[in-house]
């Protein structure tokens, strides 16, 4: 993590109370026997109409069957059915009305869809209610587990401060940079890497636990159409794999490294753009909170977007932009789309066009474009 | 001394609300079952006797096929009538031996509802001792409290 970041610890335990989570994971398996319960009821109803139906196929078979009538409950008759193809069905209500067999077997046949409707949705209801258990369930044991949710104010200035002290880049642009280049570009290189594994492994742990924020990032980022994006910003993060968004978010990847040679400007541009950037801050900040290990490899995307500059002069939404930009610090999708335009535009020697989604092929191509 | 009081008072009240009253409510249940069934018995010997009163041989009736679906039947001959006796046994009786029978079975389920109802009674009883005991224990911590 960078030096100077403020941010707040809070133990998903304070958030999600054990006790509660578990009550409620209790809760919910109470109800969801009880759906089975009535579940099973229905599915009675359906197996006995089922064989009602049978029956009064075979009846009238014969003109008359030799049965033990019923007196009551406790004493029989003997004696035989007779009519065979009549029956008297009760429609409800005290309607009783004399069919046929066949007639009789399409009543029976309407009923048994009506059941089988009610078998079908008492089946959903138990389905929803088993997913809303097992997220109770790992929500207990993820805060009893004592998972913390890491949320962290975006400071832009000071990296970049940094970086330009770290960098040592002078105010002059030229061979010094060059030297500088090859010497950081390899050191760049090997921290994005690392960066990218980790930022994989809290993506696939945030993506379980934290399904507001990701509601949150969402809204917050939402503006032009970027739900997809923010959509895909999970799997970016998993795999900075191509789609024509991870190409971008490659490219924005490749930004720290050409920072490293564009310094002086960047860090004079930073500036605005991190001014463009502060009104964004908090929305940026429920983004933020899932993704602790993001902001630091955010920050390097920040830089990226104080390269696109030129990007937040252009047109449509150069405070989209600037909000992308900022928001690269915290999001890929905005970022990327906007990033992939501003190299292009920029194209110093930058390959845009031809990014694979692979980072090592990027780096080689910045070496080889440089 | 008040704290053996009040815990004997727990222990007392926890005796009655686990005990004494899941025992009631079982006894008073099992009475109903044995009261229904005395309401079967009577309807059947009130039937037998209409069927002898009219001199009726033969009967037409709707049998429930299941889900309410009911077909015509013919009782041809109603001189032999099959009861259960209990058991899963039906004993094909005449007229007068079943309403004989009835009469057997209905001493024998009065007697089975005169044992619930003692012990019905008894569950209260006990019920209301231990209900008098807490409160002989409390007016009396109520009273050294002064």
């Amino acid at each position: 993590m960078e030096n100077g970041v403020k941010g707040t610890v809070t133990p998903l335990a304070s958030v999600f109370p054990v006790e509660g989570a578990q009550k409620a994971a209790k809760r919910v398996q109470e109800t969801l026997a009880n759906r089975q319960k009535e579940l099973d009821y229905v599915h009675n109803f359906v197996v006995d109409n089922t064989n009602l139906v049978n029956l009064v196929q075979r009846l009238p078979d014969e003109l008359s069957h030799d049965v033990m009538v019923p007196f009551g409950t406790v004493a029989f008759f003997p004696g035989r059915l007779i009519h065979t193809n009549e029956f008297l069905v009760l429609l409800g209500e005290g309607y009783y009305v004399e069919r046929t067999s066949r007639q009789t077997i399409e009543i029976l046949q309407r009923r048994g869809k009506v059941l089988q409707e009610q078998v079908d949705s008492l089946k959903a209801t138990i389905e929803d209610l088993k997913i809303e258990a097992s997220f109770f369930d790992t929500t207990a044991i993820e805060a009893a587990e004592g998972l913390v949710e890491i949320r962290e104010d975006c400071v832009e200035e000071s990296p970049l401060e940094e970086r330009a002290n770290q960098s040592g880049v002078s105010k002059s642009v030229g061979s010094f940079e060059d030297n500088t280049k090859d010497a950081t570009e390899d050191e760049e290189y090997a921290r994005m890497m690392a960066r990218l594994d980790e930022l994989e492994k809290v993506e696939l742990a945030a993506e379980s636990n934290d399904e507001d924020g990701d509601e949150d990032f969402c809204s917050s980022i939402s503006p032009h159409a970027f739900d997809h994006h923010l959509s895909d910003e999970h799997q970016l993060m998993d795999s900075v794999q191509q789609t024509e968004d991870k190409r971008a978010i490659n490219t924005t990847t490749e930004y720290p490294l050409q920072n490293i040679g564009l310094k002086q400007d960047f860090v004079k541009q930073s500036a605005q753009i991190e001014d463009l950037g502060v009104p964004l801050m908090p929305k940026e900040k429920p983004i933020s909170v899932e993704k602790p290990l993001l902001s630091p490899g955010l920050r390097k995307k920040v830089d990226l977007s104080t390269a696109s500059r030129t990007e937040v002069a252009e047109d449509k939404s150069t405070s989209y932009r600037s909000e992308t930009g900022s928001n690269s610090s915290k999001a890929f999708t905005g970022s990327i789309v906007e990033h992939t335009h501003g190299l292009q535009t920029k194209s110093v020697g930058q390959t845009t066009t031809s990014q694979p989604s692979k980072p090592v092929s990027r780096f080689k191509m910045q070496k080889g474009g440089r | 001394m008040d704290e053996i009081r009040e815990n004997k008072v727990q222990r007392f009240e926890e005796f009655i609300d686990c005990r004494l009253k899941p025992d009631l409510v079982r006894a008073i249940a099992e009475r109903d079952k044995v009261f229904e069934q005395q309401k079967i018995f009577l309807d059947l010997k009130r039937n037998i006797e209409n069927l002898e009163k009219n001199d009726v041989t033969s009967l037409r009736t709707l049998v429930n096929l299941g889900s309410e679906v009911y077909m015509q039947a013919d009782v041809p001959d109603t001189q032999h009538i099959f009861v259960d006796i209990g058991l899963g046994f039906h004993v094909e009786f005449t007229w007068s031996e079943a309403l004989e029978f009835i009469s057997k079975k209905e001493e024998r389920l009065d007697r089975q509802i005169e044992e619930y109802t003692q012990l019905i009674a008894s569950i209260k009883a006990q019920i209301k001792l231990v209900y008098e005991g807490i409160r002989e224990l409390l007016e009396l911590s109520a009273d050294r409290s002064y």
